[in-house]
C-alpha cells in the first residue's frame, strides 16, 4: 500500500528530525522566544511539502536538505524581526534547562552529579564550562599541562553521564 | 565505539566559540549525525545546568579550595587523632587559665579627654527627658548627672541651633522666650555636652529626637 508507506515514512521524519530542527531554532532564538514552536511546525511543514512536490531529489542526505530548510526559514525569520524590532532578538545564553519532563528529570542529575564529583573534576568543570576558559587558560591557572585539562574534563562528563544513566 | 571527528566541536558551538565556517558545518552535521546529535543534546543540558547553578561551585574557587585541602591533608597527616585532640584540650586549658584563673588588675577606668572639635561615638551622658514624643511644649530637659564640679552645655535644635546654655546641675529649665519659639507639630532635637573643671570635654550624649503633638 504505497499511502500507507508515505505515512510511514512521514511519521518517521518527523520523529527523526523534529528534536533536531526544535534544538537548531531554540539556538538560534533562544528557548524563551515564544516563536520557535510555531518556526519549528512552519520547517515541518514546508519540508513535507517540498518532499510530496519532488523539490527533494535526492542530491544531497535528507539530513542536509532539512538543514538547509530549517537555516533558511530562521534567516527569513530573523530578518522579518529586524525589519519590525530594528534589532534582531538576542537569545538568552543559557536558558534554565527546563523544556520537558524528561530535560528537567536529567538536568536533577546533572545537578547531583556536579555536587558529587572530586574538587579536581568540579575544578575543571567550573574553569572550562563556567568560566569559559580555554583549555591552555585553564592548563596555566592550574600548573597541569593541555592534555591533561583534557582528560579531567572528559573524566569529569563521563561521571555525569554515569549519574544521567542511572 | 568510533569517535566521530565533529564530536571536537560539540563544546566549541554550545560555548559559541566556533567560526561562522565551523558552526554551519558542525550544524549540517549533527542533522546527518544522530550520535553526535545526542551527545550534543547532552552537553548541552550539562553546561547550562552548570551556568545556572553557580552556587554549585561557590566557596569551591580552584586555588583556594586546593590550598585549603593541602593544609587540611598536612595537618591530618602530620598529627594522628589523639594527637589532635591533646592539642585542643591543650589550647582550650590555656585559654581558660588566661580568662578565668589569672586575676584581672582591677583599678579606676581610664579617663580620656576629648576637644570640643573631636568626634565622639557612642554616649556617655544618659538623656532622661524629654525623650519620646510630646503631648506639650516640654518646661524643662532632663539628663543622668555625671559626677561633681562638671558643667554641661544643653543645646536644643529644630532645624538649625534653637538654644544653647550651660549649667552644672543635671537639668534646666526653658525660659519663656524659648519656649514662645518651638511650636506644636515640628520635631525638635537636643543633645548635651560634659565638661570638666579644666573645661576640657569629657562626654556628649546622643542626640534625641522627639516631636510635639499638633493641638
Amino acid at each position: 500500500m504505497p499511502t500507507k508507506k508515505v505515512d510511514e515514512d512521514i511519521r518517521e521524519l518527523v520523529v527523526r528530525y523534529r528534536p533536531i530542527i526544535t534544538f537548531r531554532v531554540r539556538k538560534a532564538l533562544g528557548a524563551s522566544n515564544t516563536d520557535c514552536e510555531d518556526l519549528v511546525s512552519e520547517i515541518i511543514s514546508q519540508v513535507l511539502e517540498k518532499i510530496k512536490t519532488g523539490e527533494f531529489r535526492g542530491e544531497s542526505s535528507l539530513g542536509t536538505f532539512v538543514y538547509t530548510i530549517s537555516s533558511r526559514r530562521i534567516v527569513d525569520y530573523i530578518r522579518e524581526k529586524t525589519k519590525i524590532m530594528k534589532y534582531a532578538p538576542e537569545p538568552l545564553p543559557f536558558p534554565d534547562p527546563q523544556e520537558t519532563l524528561e530535560t528537567q528529570e536529567t538536568a536533577n542529575k546533572v545537578r547531583k552529579a556536579l555536587s558529587k564529583l572530586k574538587p579536581k573534576y568540579r575544578d575543571i568543570i567550573y574553569l572550562y564550562y563556567y568560566q569559559e576558559l580555554n583549555r591552555e587558560e585553564v592548563a596555566a591557572k592550574l600548573g597541569i599541562s593541555t592534555r591533561k585539562v583534557s582528560e579531567l574534563v572528559n573524566y569529569a562528563l563521563k561521571l555525569i553521564r554515569n549519574e544521567i544513566k542511572k | 565505539m568510533k569517535k566521530c571527528r565533529f564530536e571536537g566541536l560539540i563544546d566549541g558551538y554550545l560555548l559559541n566559540k566556533l567560526s561562522e565556517r565551523d558552526k554551519e558545518a558542525f550544524e549540517e552535521h549533527y542533522f546527518n549525525c544522530s550520535s553526535c546529535f545526542q551527545k550534543l543534546q547532552e552537553r548541552d543540558i550539562i553546561i547550562r545546568t552548570v551556568k545556572n547553578n553557580p552556587d554549585l561551585f561557590e566557596q569551591k574557587e580552584p586555588a583556594r579550595s586546593s590550598v585549603m585541602a593541602n593544609l587540611r591533608r598536612e595537618v591530618a597527616s602530620f598529627f594522628t587523632p589523639k594527637q589532635l585532640a591533646l592539642a585542643g584540650v591543650t589550647a582550650a586549658l590555656f585559654v581558660a587559665i588566661i580568662f578565668v584563673v589569672v586575676p584581672r588588675p582591677e583599678g579606676p577606668a581610664p579617663v580620656f579627654l576629648l576637644t570640643d572639635e573631636e568626634a565622639i561615638r557612642g554616649s556617655s551622658i544618659t538623656l532622661i527627658s524629654p525623650v519620646i514624643d510630646m503631648y506639650q511644649i516640654p518646661t524643662s530637659f532632663e539628663w543622668k548627672k555625671l559626677g561633681e564640679d562638671i558643667e554641661y552645655q544643653v543645646a536644643i535644635y529644630n532645624s538649625e541651633l534653637l538654644w544653647k546654655t550651660n549649667t552644672k546641675e543635671n537639668r534646666i529649665t526653658l525660659p519663656d522666650d524659648i519656649k514662645a519659639k518651638m511650636v506644636p507639630g515640628e520635631k525638635y532635637s537636643w543633645q548635651v555636652k560634659a565638661f570638666g573643671s579644666d573645661g576640657s570635654l569629657i562626654a556628649v550624649s546622643s542626640r534625641v529626637q522627639f516631636t510635639i503633638a499638633a493641638q
